[in-house]
């Protein structure tokens, strides 16, 4: 759904503010917060489930991951994981497409399939009382998928206006952009398939896809929610337990490019550029990891950050610029991205490496620190405080190994994080002289404005 | 509003939530304009004070408005004018379907409109509606409410009111004709249509079964549009349908209102054909009444809907509803009477209100033109 985040120039004529100034009430005592504990077992064929009971509202989320997506794709192949993905929810042996949408509903339920880098996911929330047949579903269109032929044409179809809709988009064309250049001849390098591509793909293709990559060696399910744990963990027993364990999950970690690369994409006219700028910095795993992310919201992460106010809150040039630390098996990556009026692409550029060079330089002020790990901890317990951003987060530790003492420490380990250690960790990773820049924008304009950051300066 | 009160100057609202470990934004819809915190619960206390001080008075000078102005239009730029089908359709069809200025004019704004706004134009606007009385307030959490009462009665009792100015008349004339629309989008390269009707006013009997015809035809996979559209002739991956559709829901707005459906599609599906199928699906229900597991199919999926939006965004779906039941009825314990209110629904309710409702001359068409180049992707 689209939204309008409208932080709006609702303002007000200054009152002249002659008496000295009122300080806030300090803030209580804070709560604890922990994330709640889970049950994590085995079954003989490989597969994982883990079962979480959370909260009050009588509903329960179900996500079955499977540790396959474009990772799996040759180079004729892309988005054939996508496409399979969409075919599970197109008839099993037992039930049509309709079948299973009518169910779904009935339970309450929602049930989706979606494919990424390297992980599928299929499931979705339904009302508690219906956790078992839920999980039944999710189970039947996993296992027993009807791949037919004709659905397989018409998905096609769908996936080819779908494409073409996403590549009129600025900040689309961006990402895919940006990946290209980042990621070199990785799978992760090709998003969306060429129609002619895409036209090839048959029912074959897709039932070969999943029987080769789709098993339980890869599966993990998660529940989070109301339920009784005890049935819903028989229900995943005898759902799942007949599944092929399958062949384990493809290790291919990309090597991301890590020298000064610069792309222009013209969009004639355009009024805002679509510019994104970052580079390969650790991995989960890394002991810089918790650091990088402290280091990245004081610099971009946080509405109150740093480039976020220099370009939002001092210039203007823009209206939601952002920053973050993206996972992959072996990398990380660092980006800002931000949709900047056209005539000061050049200048937001300016600014975005004038932060970066500055924390990289300067530690930054104590109290400056204290208020984004502040924010970092209670963005931790809102992020926790959902069934979806449980399972997102208990996801993130078991595809890295990070064990549940990454959960139980995190709240520590970000409060540890000192000024000298946030310089060091900018100095030593976010360096611009190794970052990639895409931009999505008005060539005539805009190339003039790029020339100055088309080599780094040595 | 976030630019500086009495206390607290540039970026140091902000920074109070965020250093607090919380989140915040604000937004401003058709009839409303909010400011919200998520915050841990410790913190209630510099969270009211911080509201509070903003509704005492904002201070900022000629810079802040013209940095924000900037801000917006690029806020507008990367919504809308940068953006294939940008307007599409959540802004074009209430500008196409309504008569009344209030309801039809392009409420994200002008560029020009905006450049125009001046310090003592955002000053009146702040003084005559800002106000106490103009306002609820609604805190949602782990707290004791008698000692939240306490601070707000400390922070807001002597915020003096406003004197209101009557509200504007928004009602829309009964639509007796279809209209019909369309734009070329220069950035666009699929074609899409999109369809609205005015709805019933809220409260009503007939409201309550629009709710549910909402879902049994647009919402979800099982929904008669989807399977219609999509499942059966293949036209479209999806199909949007709702009622405030891209601003809000059904619970969240005065009023007048749309329902408003949308698809994109291939050009060699032409719209009429669309149209066609949609019709044939609306005038099933216009004739035959809904059977029984339809019917408990739309309840169930409302249900399990009411819960989401009431936990959307951290809660904020809760606090929002709440909020406006409180705003325009002065009563939020309506939160806890829609189910029943949905369950009085009769098939025959819902076939006399699609009769009444979704009626031909009662709707908006609103096309999009391709406009874009082929990508180089090529089209079918």
């Amino acid at each position: 759904m689209r939204c309008i985040k409208a932080l709006t120039a609702l303002a007000l004529l200054a009152t002249p503010l002659l008496a000295q100034k009122e300080a806030p009430p300090s803030p209580g005592t804070p709560k604890d917060f922990r994330v709640p504990p889970r049950k994590t077992v085995s079954l003989p064929n490989g597969m994982k489930l883990t079962i979480v009971p959370y909260g009050v509202v009588p509903k329960v989320a179900i996500r079955l991951q499977i540790g396959t997506g474009s990772i799996d794709e040759g180079p004729h192949e892309i988005q054939l994981s996508a496409l399979t993905a969409d075919m599970l929810l197109e008839g099993t042996t037992a039930r049509s497409a309709q079948d299973i949408s009518r169910q779904a509903a009935e339970m309450g339920g929602t049930l989706g399939s979606a494919s990424s880098d390297d992980q599928v996911t299929v499931g979705g929330e339904a009302l508690s009382e219906n956790a078992e047949r839920f999980l039944g579903l999710v189970a039947d269109v996993v296992l027993n998928p009807r791949f037919a032929e004709s659905d397989a044409a018409r998905l096609r179809a769908n996936r080819i206006r779908d494409n073409a809709i996403a590549l009129s988009q600025p900040q689309q064309i961006s990402r895919v952009r940006f990946r290209q250049m980042i990621f070199g001849d990785h799978p992760y390098a090709r998003v969306f398939a060429p129609d002619s591509m895409l036209s090839r793909y048959s029912a074959g293709m897709v039932r070969a896809f999943h029987a080769r990559n789709y098993g339980a060696r890869r599966a993990h399910l998660y529940v989070t929610g109301v339920f009784d744990p005890a049935r819903v963990e028989r229900a995943a027993r005898a759902a799942f337990g007949k599944w092929a364990a399958g062949s384990p999950p493809t290790l291919n970690p990309p090597v991301p490019v890590s020298h000064r690369q610069l792309d222009l994409v013209d969009r004639p006219d355009a009024v805002q550029s679509s510019v994104r700028v970052g580079l390969p910095v650790a991995d989960p795993t890394s002991p810089d990891w918790i650091r990088l992310n402290v280091t990245d919201a004081i610099l971009g992460g946080a509405f109150g950050s740093r480039i976020t106010s220099n370009i939002r809150e001092d210039k203007g040039y823009t209206y939601s610029p952002f920053s973050f630390v993206g996972a992959w098996p072996r990398t990380g990556l660092w980006l800002e991205v931000a949709d900047v009026t056209t005539n000061v692409t050049g200048a937001s550029l300016k600014e975005i490496f004038y932060e970066v060079e500055r924390l990289r330089s300067e530690p930054p002020p104590e109290a400056e620190l204290a208020g984004i790990k502040n924010n970092m901890v209670g963005l931790f317990a809102i992020q926790n405080s959902s069934r979806n951003g449980l399972i997102n987060q208990l996801q993130f530790v078991d595809q890295y190994g990070l064990g549940d003492g990454y959960v139980a420490g995190y709240v520590k380990n970000v409060l540890a994080v000192t000024p000298d250690q946030v310089k060091a960790t900018a100095a030593k990773y976010l360096d611009p002289a190794r970052m990639t820049i895409t931009v999505v924008g008005d060539k005539k304009t805009v190339e003039p404005q790029l020339e100055p950051y088309r080599a780094a300066v040595p | 509003m976030f630019q500086g009160s009495t206390n607290l100057g540039k970026l140091e609202f902000i920074k109070l939530v965020e250093s607090n470990g919380g989140i915040l934004n604000g937004s401003t819809r058709f009839d409303f304009t909010n400011y919200f915190e998520i915050v841990p619960a410790h913190t209630l206390e510099t969270m009211l004070w911080a509201e509070a001080d903003r509704m005492k008075g904002l201070a900022i000078d000629s810079s802040n408005l013209r940095n924000q102005q900037d801000v917006v239009k690029n806020e507008v730029k990367v919504n809308v004018l940068n953006q294939p089908y940008g307007s599409f359709p959540w802004i074009d069809l209430p500008m196409t379907a309504n008569e009344n200025w209030y309801n039809a004019h392009n409420f994200y704004g002008d560029l020009q409109d905006l450049d125009a706004a001046t310090l003592s134009d955002a000053s009146a606007f702040f003084r005559r509606y800002y106000a106490p009385n103009n306002a609820v307030l609604v805190v949602v959490g782990d707290f004791s409410p008698a000692r939240a009462k306490t601070w707000i009665e400390k922070y807001f009792a002597a915020i003096p009111p406003a004197e209101l100015p009557p509200p504007p008349d928004l009602s829309e004339p009964r639509q007796t004709a279809e209209k019909r629309a369309s734009r070329v989008d220069s950035l666009a390269n699929r074609p899409a249509l999109g369809l609205a009707w005015h709805v019933p006013d809220r409260w009503t009997p007939e409201w309550f079964a629009f709710g549910l015809i909402d879902q049994i035809l647009g919402q979800g996979r099982d929904s008669r549009f989807y399977q219609s559209l999509v499942q059966e002739k293949g036209y479209t991956s999806e199909v949007s349908a709702g009622i405030n559709w891209g601003l809000g829901h059904q619970f969240n707005y005065q009023g007048p209102m749309l329902w408003i459906v949308s698809l994109f599609h291939d050009s060699s599906v032409p719209p009429d054909s669309l149209v066609a199928a949609v019709d044939r699906e609306v005038e099933a229900l216009m004739t035959k009444p809904v059977d029984a597991a339809t019917l408990a199919r739309a309840r169930t999926k409302i249900r399990s809907g009411l819960y989401d939006t009431m936990e959307q965004f951290s809660g904020f779906g809760r606090l929002d509803m709440l909020a406006s039941f409180a705003l325009f009825d002065n009563d939020p314990g309506r939160i806890n009477r829609l189910e029943a209110e949905f369950a009085k629904v009769t098939p025959d309710l819902i076939r006399r209100t699609a009769r009444a409702f979704l009626r031909r001359d009662n709707r908006t068409v609103y096309t999009i033109v391709p406009g874009a180049q082929a990508s180089a992707a090529g089209s079918q």
